[in-house]
């Protein structure tokens, strides 16, 4: 009851937030308090739209997470207390502005996680858990090496975002400054995932109990492109502009090669965990654009509100996935494919909700990924055509792959055993509807998020 | 020298004696506990305890009464520094010290000889505090030698136990000789120098012949790396950790280990200025030999007390860090100083748990952990806190000790060596999960009834609150450590 009270207030002070925020202008409602002023370290937040966008995003789908559960039924106070501190720690992630808040925020996100999934996952959990820390904690050391590097630069030593993003400490593209860019890649594109730093991902989602894998894909990834574009394009204009055309080109690996092992699954959450890979490439991509050299400011602009349009619309379908495959996984007992059939039928609203879903999750126009995945498109067409070329590959590929499991698990002869199961019920309208829903808003007006995300407005303030 | 000379020297060794008081505090304390031990009958041998868990801790009230009220001196014609390093580490070993004989108490009450061991520990204190402080190379031989013996009669404590017993001998004779290795290359800095005194020898060293002093020097590392428990004079550490009773492992994992930290910290940039020989480089070098080892040495363990050995060993590496920075950066000192308070606490807070464990379950196998979650929470919460800190995890004490050597490394030009301690806490995570995860996540199992007792429960409250508070409320702690400075000898 506290976890969903907490919830609901957290919701309320984020649109409280959104109420105050100015969309014409950057960074702005800056709170601060002075912690450890030797360092200037300070508890530092602020808001502009791409923080205010994911932080809308982080209470929807925890909103939805509360509702559901993990775990055991009724919920326990220990399942209930990581939950929230997992909400708190990613909100103070996604509004912090000082480097301090933000590794601390990054690492408690990491230690929560680390607990939902050991505790209430499935079979191999401790496995998954112990290959989901490692490999976040590897990530998150050179974020942290990259860290002391700028504080080291600026002059005076500081933490403080706002000072380092205002007055970029490296500006020029040298070795120092492309180490620095180096360590900060390297720790988010694990977070992210990259395609070679990917493979904690299907692990960790196939085992994490659902809320755990909802919460992992629509708000936790989003940490690592955050990190991409508030440090590494804000902060390293120059360094991301000399590499900007590698990053696309991870980003596209992660496109196709997502794609291409997605269609190979027979598990649907395995599944579902590599179309992420496919989706959050698509975000690279439309940072990198952002970041490429010679580039319009229109079309800057037009590539960086396409990926964090494209984070928001992932998080909020990839979250619905998730929590469809859960309920299938609790109904039936299993999530593999090739055993499931004609589960319309028995579940027609499911079924329904499934299917807008799915179509969702490959890009149906008037779904909610459609306009992200577009001004991506749109953006690297201008940049690098032939990079957008070949993405468009991963949206046939992942048009099949959706098809198919649809036509597999939920079209033709119903099997013996799943006759009789129940519909979609309680708890699960609750989490799932809403989500439906807004996957259905983002798509048929995207303006809603768009107006809010704004890039033009804070991202001018990092280039002076 | 003439009589007039003598008689104006001895007024100012008078005159200097405020500046001596931790030390005298502690002197007292292990004096009045020699008397207590053979006066009290057995059943209030306590008393000697708490006689002298009360003088470390004045120890420590006086270290910061000193700071504030005299401020910072050469003592006794050069042959002690009373500087900001030796006075945090006073307070810290003080502190620390206070807390090991709550830890011992329940441990060693009502054996023979508890008296006694009350004696011999603050003894060691004592030691250590002066090795903090020594700014002639006699005094280090004599404060070394001292620490190394009564580590040693406390470490054999258990005389029925021939683990115990083992475990001593070997501290023993490991100890002597790295001791005598260092008295040795201690004597080329005399003939070097002609001159006991550091500040002395700083001054003739840097013309000496090379060779002569890139040798002596590595003498000098050895015995005090012995104390830090540095690769490669690490190998008593497991075993005698192991076989020791768990309160005074907890006390070598701190008190000596961080003297002989600060005493390398006083000695090479005292006696070779200007990073003479290349010592940083050196330093630095025994620093990353000195965690890999140790986080890959931990890596198999099952022994939790063997496990914390290893760990300890590889903190030893991340606190080099700071002595490593020290001639090509100014956060070397503060980073130093920040990381032993943070890792007393930890340290502490960690063997604390243990300790509880194995006097509940006669064990401190990684099984004996299983299921501590459901029956003991707050020992799990301590045990969790304390190695998610050592791992260094934000928002604890060790993340923020991590940020500050990191952060000294990078700014001394030693990024390379960051680089390593990244790797390093990539490796940690390994082992120090290994004991999380079966503590909070395995189901419980049938054990003897709990033995708690009022001063491990304190102990461990203090530790643990104090592992997360140094590292949420850094500020205060991060001002005393840029404080800490040191004066020449």
């Amino acid at each position: 009851l506290i976890a969903v009270t907490s919830a609901v207030l957290s919701a309320a002070a984020v649109v409280a937030t959104v109420a105050r925020f100015d969309t014409s202008r950057g960074m702005q409602l800056l709170e601060e308090a002075t912690w450890i002023p030797s360092l200037d370290v300070a508890w530092r937040l602020g808001v502009d739209g791409m923080a205010l966008a994911l932080g809308a995003l982080t209470v929807v789908l925890f909103l939805a997470a509360v509702a559901y559960g993990v775990g055991p039924r009724p919920m326990t106070r220990a399942a209930a207390a990581l939950l929230l501190l997992l909400e708190s720690s990613t909100l103070a992630f996604f509004f912090a502005e000082d480097f301090f808040v933000f590794y601390v925020a990054f690492d408690v996100t990491l230690v929560a996680m680390y607990f939902l999934i050991a505790l209430w996952g499935e079979e191999n959990r401790r496995y998954a858990a112990l290959k989901f820390f490692l490999y976040t904690l590897i990530g998150s050391l050179p974020v942290l090496l990259g860290i002391i590097a700028l504080f080291l630069q600026a002059d005076p030593h500081t933490f403080d975002m706002t000072k380092l993003t205002g007055d970029p400490v490296f500006a020029g593209a040298g070795t120092a400054a492309s180490l620095v860019f180096l360590a900060f890649f390297v720790g988010f594109a694990i977070k992210t995932p990259i395609v070679p730093f990917h493979t904690w991902l299907p692990a960790a989602h196939v085992e994490a109990p659902t809320a755990g894998s909802v919460l992992l894909a629509g708000v936790l990834l989003k940490m690592g492109t955050y990190g991409l574009v508030r440090v590494n394009l804000q902060m390293l204009p120059a360094a991301f502009e000399k590499y900007a055309l590698a990053v696309a080109v991870l980003g596209l690996v992660s496109v196709i090669y997502g794609a291409f092992v997605a269609l190979a699954q027979t598990d649907l959450k395995r599944l579902i965990a590599y179309t992420s890979i496919n989706h959050m490439g698509y975000v690279v991509i439309g940072v990198a654009a952002a970041a490429a050299s010679g580039v319009s400011t229109r079309t800057r602009e037009l590539a960086l509100d396409g990926a964090v349009l494209q984070m928001v619309a992932h998080g909020v379908v990839t979250g619905a996935l998730f929590f469809i495959a859960g309920f299938l996984m609790a109904r039936t007992g299993t999530r593999d494919l090739r055993k499931l059939s004609g589960l319309m039928r028995p579940m027609p609203v499911y079924g329904t909700l499934t299917a807008i879903a799915f179509f969702a999750s490959l890009g149906l126009p008037g779904l909610a990924q459609f306009p992200a995945e577009l001004q991506i498109f749109l953006a690297t067409f201008d940049v690098w055509p032939a990079v957008a070329a070949t993405a468009a590959i991963g949206l046939i590929l992942s048009a099949a792959l959706f098809l198919l499991a649809l036509q597999r698990a939920f079209l033709g002869d119903t099997g013996e055993r799943w006759l009789r199961l129940p519909d979609i019920h309680g708890r699960e309208v609750v989490a799932l509807v809403p989500l439906i829903a807004l996957t259905v808003a983002l798509g048929v007006y995207p303006r809603l998020a768009l107006d809010l995300i704004d890039s033009g407005a804070w991202l001018l303030g990092a280039r002076p | 020298m003439t009589v007039a000379d003598m008689k104006a020297m001895e007024e100012r060794m008078i005159s200097d004696l405020p500046w001596l008081a931790p030390i005298g505090a502690l002197t007292l304390g292990a004096i009045l506990a020699v008397v207590l031990a053979l006066v009290l009958p057995r059943g209030r041998q306590g008393l000697a305890g708490a006689w002298v868990a009360a003088a470390h801790l004045a120890a420590a009230g006086v270290a910061v009464w000193v700071w504030l009220d005299r401020g910072f001196k050469v003592v006794m014609e050069g042959s002690v520094v009373v500087d900001g390093l030796a006075l945090t580490l006073t307070a810290t070993l003080g502190v620390a010290g206070a807390l090991t004989v709550a830890l011992a108490r329940p441990v060693i009450a009502g054996t023979d000889r508890e008296g006694e061991f009350y004696a011999v520990l603050t003894a060691t204190t004592l030691a250590a505090v002066v090795l903090g402080h020594a700014g002639d190379i006699a005094l280090i031989a004599i404060a070394l030698g001292l620490l190394s013996l009564g580590s040693f009669i406390m470490t054999g404590y258990l005389r029925a136990s021939t683990r115990s017993n083992e475990a001593s001998l070997k501290y023993y004779i490991y100890g002597t000789v790295t001791a005598a290795a260092m008295v040795y290359g201690l004597t080329w800095w005399f003939g070097l120098a002609g001159s006991t005194n550091l500040a002395a020898i700083g001054k003739k060293l840097p013309d000496a012949p090379t060779a002569a002093v890139v040798a002596s020097t590595a003498l000098v590392i050895v015995g005090l790396g012995y104390k830090a428990a540095l690769v490669p004079f690490h190998f008593w550490t497991p075993d005698v950790y192991d076989g020791a009773p768990v309160p005074v492992a907890a006390y070598l994992s701190v008190l000596p280990k961080l003297a002989g930290l600060v005493a390398l910290a006083r000695v090479l940039p005292a006696a070779l200025p200007d990073d003479t020989a290349g010592w940083s480089t050196a330093v630095a070098v025994i620093a990353a030999a000195t965690m890999t080892v140790g986080n890959i040495a931990a890596l198999p363990q099952r022994n939790v007390v063997r496990l914390l050995a290893y760990s300890s060993i590889a903190q030893s590496g991340y606190l080099l860090m700071g002595v490593a920075a020290l001639n090509g950066s100014r956060e070397g000192l503060p980073a130093l100083v920040y990381y032993a308070i943070a890792y007393a606490a930890t340290n502490l807070a960690a063997f604390a748990v243990v300790l509880a464990v194995q006097r509940e379950r006669r064990s401190v196998d990684i099984d004996a952990f299983a299921g501590l979650g459901r029956t003991h929470p707050w020992w799990t919460a301590a045990l969790v806190l304390s190695f998610l800190s050592l791992l260094g995890l934000p928002p604890l004490a060790g993340f923020v000790g991590k940020l500050e050597v990191f952060t000294a490394a990078i700014d001394a030009g030693q990024a390379w060596l960051a680089a390593v301690a990244v790797v390093n806490t990539v490796i940690s995570l390994y082992y120090y999960l290994r004991v999380i995860a079966p503590t909070v996540l395995s189901p419980a199992e049938q054990h003897g009834a709990s033995r708690g007792s009022p001063a491990l429960g304190t102990t461990l409250a203090i530790t643990a609150v104090a592992t997360v508070g140094f590292g949420i409320a850094a500020e205060p702690l991060l001002r005393v450590a840029e404080r800490a400075t040191m004066l020449g000898g």
